[in-house]
């Protein structure tokens, strides 16, 4: 209890401490001894919690009647700023806001504080999702101070040199931004332990301030500007927040969010009337978690200093929104229409802004974005309101605070050193900025592949909505999933570059960002590797607390399986084992190459540079085109949500039972099925894909009245290639390619072994991201091109692939692959259209004419092999070796459509595989090689209309 | 003999100043009709892929770097066939004033292939010829040996040195350094 008193109101004495401090040294003692003390603290607390478990604490009544109104004096100071700043930059809708504001906390405090004995007994608690936010909040959060101690000296820096040029001086207003920063730290500690909701409201509106003074803190009009933005639609979350607080006062109910819960259970008429406060206080947190259409201002936030944009706007304060949201989400199933305003809201963010990220080349913005997409995914599974669900938005909040901060963190020093927070300038990053770089690529890595927290959520919500019968989610959640690969694919394939000409200038990084960044990256792979230990430590307790009931969602031996793959990246991107002696070429540039590594010489007899750039399609994606569209179709949502509320009598919105869970679990094969099956895998199926591309060779030889290869040609080729005198482009392709390998084979393997065929598609989806990495480190511009085109291949068909699982799980109600043996019919049967989608898409996958973009098919002329350009001997034979490997795989895919318990099935699939690598052979050899426009509008057509055609009758049984 | 290279014989095609009448019959030969991948051979069109490097049309000033830079960053074991007569020696353009040779003057070749243009049974019969090599040269890198010390490479004399300036500045058999007259311009003046 005082330590939950120490923990808030702890920050401020650093904050003071800023402001009274004078000089650097001064400042970064208060910064470093203060957050030293908040992060020892904080797990304090947390090691505590867990000897004691959840509770509530008790506040004696005239204590809690006194902090009351001090919360209540807070919000009229906090409105008080508001109109000042409104007065000074003569705001007008600013000042009108803020008046009515002033106005409600004033009526609201009139209201409640007389009556002191209201009170509750508890206002405070701390249950396994505060620890988990504490635990952030103190440990990210402090970090972030940390660095800031030192980034904010170069951004001084940097200011007093452009004053200087202009013959101006820049004031010094460092102490109250650092000041800023504790102080919202402490607010954020207020958020996540008052069930009070009038303090949980002082806090909320300590952090909007707080955000707006940062994002203004240059002065300069622009920011001036989006700090309005910001505190325009925080406001306009913090009204509905005030009027549901006094809808909810005025109607005789509790004022603490264990109240309402509790409330909700009743089954009364005053428990119906829990529906419009419900959806106030989720409108609140959606316009705090950036949600459309209140998305713009986190967009605009991005002026202010970085530390800001890191602790703020993605790892701290946007997460009060959806922490309310986790706390409302058992209201959300009993109350559908607020959870189809959270779900629906939450889900078109998560498509629209991956979509929009696309189109955008600045760093930050596309962060900006990408926070606001996963806080819309978060939003969608938490509208659900399942527990298996909730524990998909939990980790998610987890991951997605530690990645991001770091991702933040790597862009604010990468801008100090390279000039430019635009990702077009981190080429060949991988040279200058050795150590920020792999830390970057890290944390991309930790936000969208698997086995990284971030898509392990991902797939857990997957399993969520599969489970809940949430079939439009399902298809979102395949779509954007596709357009967020690609946009953190490119931005990864970008810094990956090796360029040995590059100065390294990363050498005056101030200690404490590196400190800052090493202890988050530290971090990040604890979190990852510790994921069961959180699942079963932290999150199925809360859940179990919360639903009565412990969701299961990925495999005990699966999740074992991820930390291993996990702690194998970190070690290939972090260590140096990968120095190779192998000889060094220069990259092939049609043999006018220079020395340099990108330059040749023109036709004109210049020296020319070769540069690629990245791939945006704004006239498809841009913000303008499809920011507008979903900011009028999520108002629509809300005024639907709220006339509901107003018009239909409250006691028909209320649900008494709970939606029904579909699912019947496999466990797979375990860990030691999956390693028998990947060992198998490794041996056969390069056996297997050979002879089936010898085949193929064979066959197409045919088909041109030609005798063709040997059948075993294609085995002769890897023995040649082998063979050849080893030499490399740069250290890094070999291992990549390596990388790849093993991962198609562990893929590989836990599909024979019967196990998750989702984990099995983020394999071989893994394995792009490393040939993509291998091709892209080379700075070949070939390469690089064919790296392009190959994420755009993988963004074509991954929705397919996901449906593909989705279609076996339809049929099954498992993910495992294992699953089809024990039907008494092939899946097929249900799931024929899924299976049509995932043909269409086994052209672009198998690499085959006309999709063969990012390589050329062997009987093609194409210029120079795309992606595989720069790879020779050994490296180009782990290539071909992995594709084999993906050949068998994918094969069996459709052959898993036609297995059931009878073992003639076997015999039924595979002529099914045969029959459909004829297919794919007499494809191959009919159509010229087609753009990537078609190869994405094929793949994204047949997922669209074939998925939703599929999974309709799920969508209708609910009504039914 | 072990024969793993030569079942597997990769080859990058480069035009250097040829007519085109070879370049015609150099790809005839891959297409369908003289079905060269009966011998495993695939046109990679990249020097890191390749074995073998068919070369077509004489040498010059301008492309000479450029064979060379193809030739350079193809991996051992490696071959280099001259394909038609112009790449074999110059041909009938032998004593144009902007033509240095044939393609031995840029790189070592293993297999010379005379026509003109050629014929695609004399392309695949020299890409077999040139598999042989392959192989030779792989069972000399296996015990160690040096590859240089097989097939054209044992006996090339170097060819020719360009200078700063884009012309040749030496000639193979040069051995006079620093020889006054300017060996450009007393090709120029023959």
């Amino acid at each position: 209890m005082t330590l939950l008193y120490f923990l808030t109101l702890f920050p401020l004495v650093p904050a003071l401490g800023m402001l009274l401090a004078r000089g650097d040294r001064a400042r970064d003692a208060v910064g470093l001894v203060g957050s030293g003390i908040i992060m020892a603290v904080t797990v304090v607390v947390a090691v505590m919690f867990f000897g004691t478990g959840p509770q509530s604490f008790e506040v004696a009544p005239g204590t809690s009647h006194v902090l009351s109104i001090i919360s209540s004096a807070i919000d009229v100071i906090l409105c008080a700023v508001i109109l000042y700043n409104a007065y000074k930059y003569r705001n007008a809708l600013t000042t009108v806001l803020g008046v009515v504001q002033l106005v409600g906390s004033l009526a609201f405090a009139s209201m409640t504080l007389p009556a002191a004995e209201a009170v509750t007994a508890t206002p405070l608690y701390l249950d396994y999702m505060s620890v988990i936010m504490v635990l952030a909040v103190g440990i990210v959060g402090s970090l972030i101070c940390v660095y800031a101690l030192g980034y904010m000296k170069d951004f001084q820096a940097h200011d007093e040199h452009e004053a200087a040029l202009r013959g101006q001086t820049a004031p010094d207003r460092r102490p109250q931004f650092l000041a800023l920063m504790f102080l919202f730290l402490s607010a954020m500690f207020v958020i996540v332990i008052s069930d009070n909701l009038e303090w949980l409201f002082c806090g909320w509106e300590i952090t909007t301030v707080c955000s707006f003074l940062m994002i203004g803190y240059t002065r300069t009009p622009e920011a001036i500007k989006n700090a309005f933005t910001q505190i325009i639609l925080n406001m306009l979350g913090g009204i509905a927040f005030l009027v549901g607080l006094m809808y909810l006062h005025l109607n005789g109910m509790p004022l603490t969010i264990s109240g309402m819960i509790e409330l909700s259970g009743a089954g009364t008429a005053q428990s119906a009337l829990l529906v419009m406060p419900v959806v106030l206080l989720s409108l609140a947190a959606l316009t705090k978690a950036a949600q459309m259409p209140f998305h713009t201002w986190l967009l605009g936030a991005m002026v202010a200093p970085t530390p800001t944009s890191a602790l703020l706007h993605s790892s701290t304060m946007v997460k009060a929104g959806v922490f309310l949201m986790v706390k409302l989400s058992p209201l959300y199933a009993i109350y559908p229409v607020t959870g189809f305003m959270v779900t629906s809201v939450g889900a078109i963010t998560f498509l629209l802004a991956a979509l929009m990220a696309i189109s955008q080349s600045n760093a930050k913005r596309v962060l900006a974005y990408s926070t606001i997409s996963n806080l819309g995914l978060i939003s969608a599974c938490l509208g659900v309101g399942a527990p298996e669900a909730v524990w998909a938005a939990i980790f998610l909040i987890l991951f997605h605070t530690v990645a991001k901060s770091l991702l933040f963190l790597c862009v604010g020093t990468a801008e100090h050193h390279i000039g430019s927070r635009n990702i077009e300038d981190m080429d060949g990053m991988f040279s200058r900025m050795p150590h920020l770089t792999r830390l970057m690529m890290l944390g991309i890595m930790g936000m969208f592949v698997a086995p990284f927290g971030m898509l392990v959520s991902k797939w857990g919500a997957l399993v969520a909505f599969a489970q809940t019968g949430n079939v439009l989610m399902i298809m979102v959640l395949a779509f954007g999933s596709a357009a967020t690969f690609f946009f953190w694919g490119k931005w990864l394939a970008k810094l990956s570059g090796v360029d040995p000409t590059a100065q390294n200038v990363e050498v005056n990084v101030h200690k404490t960002e590196w400190m800052a960044l090493n202890t988050i990256a530290a971090l990040l792979i604890l979190c990852c590797v510790a994921f069961p230990l959180i699942s079963s430590g932290l999150v199925s307790p809360y859940l179990a607390m919360v639903f009565g009931r412990v969701p299961y969602v990925i495999g005990k031996d699966a999740m074992y399986l991820m930390v291993v793959i996990v702690a194998f990246i970190a070690v290939v991107l972090l260590t140096s084992f990968r120095v190779s002696n192998k000889p060094h070429v220069n990259v092939y540039l049609s043999g006018v190459g220079t020395d340099n590594y990108r330059h040749f010489r023109g036709s004109m007899g210049h020296e020319v540079k070769a540069e690629k750039r990245n791939w945006y399609s704004e006239d498809a994606l841009g913000e303008k085109r499809i920011g507008p569209a979903g900011s009028v179709v999520c108002c629509s949502i809300i005024l639907f949500a709220l006339l509901c509320c107003a018009w239909i009598g409250p006691e028909r919105l209320a649900m008494s039972a709970p939606s029904v869970l579909r699912g019947k679990y496999f466990e797979g094969s375990g860990v030691v099925g999956i390693f028998i099956g990947t060992v198998a895998f490794a041996l056969l199926a390069p056996l297997a894909g050979g002879l089936i591309d010898g085949i193929d060779r064979k066959l197409s030889a045919r088909m041109q009245g030609r005798v063709g290869p040997r059948l075993l040609q294609p085995f002769y080729d890897v023995a040649k290639l082998l063979r050849k005198a080893p030499a490399s482009v740069n250290t890094m392709d070999d291992t990549y390619m390596a990388c790849a390998l093993i991962f198609t084979v562990v893929g590989g393997g836990i599909f024979v072994s019967g196990s998750n065929t989702l984990l099995c598609a983020f394999m071989v989806t893994l394995a792009a991201i490393f040939v993509v990495l291998a091709s892209a480190s080379t700075q070949s511009p070939f390469a690089q091109v064919g790296a392009d085109r190959e994420l755009l291949q993988v963004m074509s068909y991954e929705p397919a692939v996901l449906l593909m699982s989705v279609g076996l799980y339809l049929a099954t109600d498992s993910f495992d692959s294992i699953a089809v043996t024990g039907q008494s019919a092939p899946i097929i049967v249900y799931s024929a259209p899924i299976f049509l989608a995932l043909l269409a898409v086994l052209t672009i996958k198998l690499r085959k004419s006309p999709f063969d973009l990012s390589y050329s098919h062997h009987a093609h002329q194409e210029i120079v092999q795309g992606v595989a350009t720069e790879m020779s001997g050994g490296t180009l034979a782990k290539m071909t070796l992995m594709h084999w490997c993906e050949t068998v795989l994918f094969l069996m895919w459709v052959g898993m459509f036609f297995v059931w318990d009878n073992p003639v099935s076997w015999v039924v699939a595979l002529v099914v595989m045969a029959a459909t690598y004829f297919v794919e052979v007499l494809i191959d050899n009919t159509f010229a090689r087609s753009t990537w426009r078609s190869c994405f509008k094929l793949g994204w057509g047949v997922a669209l209309v074939f998925g939703l055609l599929n999974l309709m009758p799920i969508l209708v049984d609910v009504f039914i | 003999m072990d024969h793993k290279m030569s079942r597997s014989p990769w080859v990058i095609h480069y035009d250097g100043s040829s007519c085109n009448g070879c370049d015609i019959e150099v790809l005839a030969s891959l297409t369908p009709l003289f079905d060269a991948e009966r011998f495993g051979v695939v046109n990679t069109g990249n020097p890191k892929h390749a074995d073998i490097f068919l070369v077509t049309g004489s040498v010059n000033a301008q492309n000479l770097p450029v064979v060379r830079q193809i030739y350079n960053q193809m991996l051992e074991p490696k071959c280099v066939v001259a394909c038609g007569i112009c790449a074999c020696s110059g041909g009938v353009f032998r004593d144009a004033y902007n033509v240095i040779g044939g393609v031995d003057r840029a790189i070592p070749v293993d297999v010379y292939a005379p026509g003109c243009a050629i014929r695609p049974e004399t392309v695949i019969d020299a890409i077999v010829e040139a598999c042989g090599i392959l192989d030779q040269k792989e069972a000399v890198m296996r015990a160690g040996g040096d590859p240089l010390t097989v097939g054209g490479a044992a006996t090339w004399d170097g060819g020719v040195e360009l200078g700063e300036d884009g012309f040749v500045a030496a000639w193979a058999g040069d051995t006079a350094a620093g020889t006054p007259a300017a060996p450009a311009a007393a090709k120029e003046g023959e």
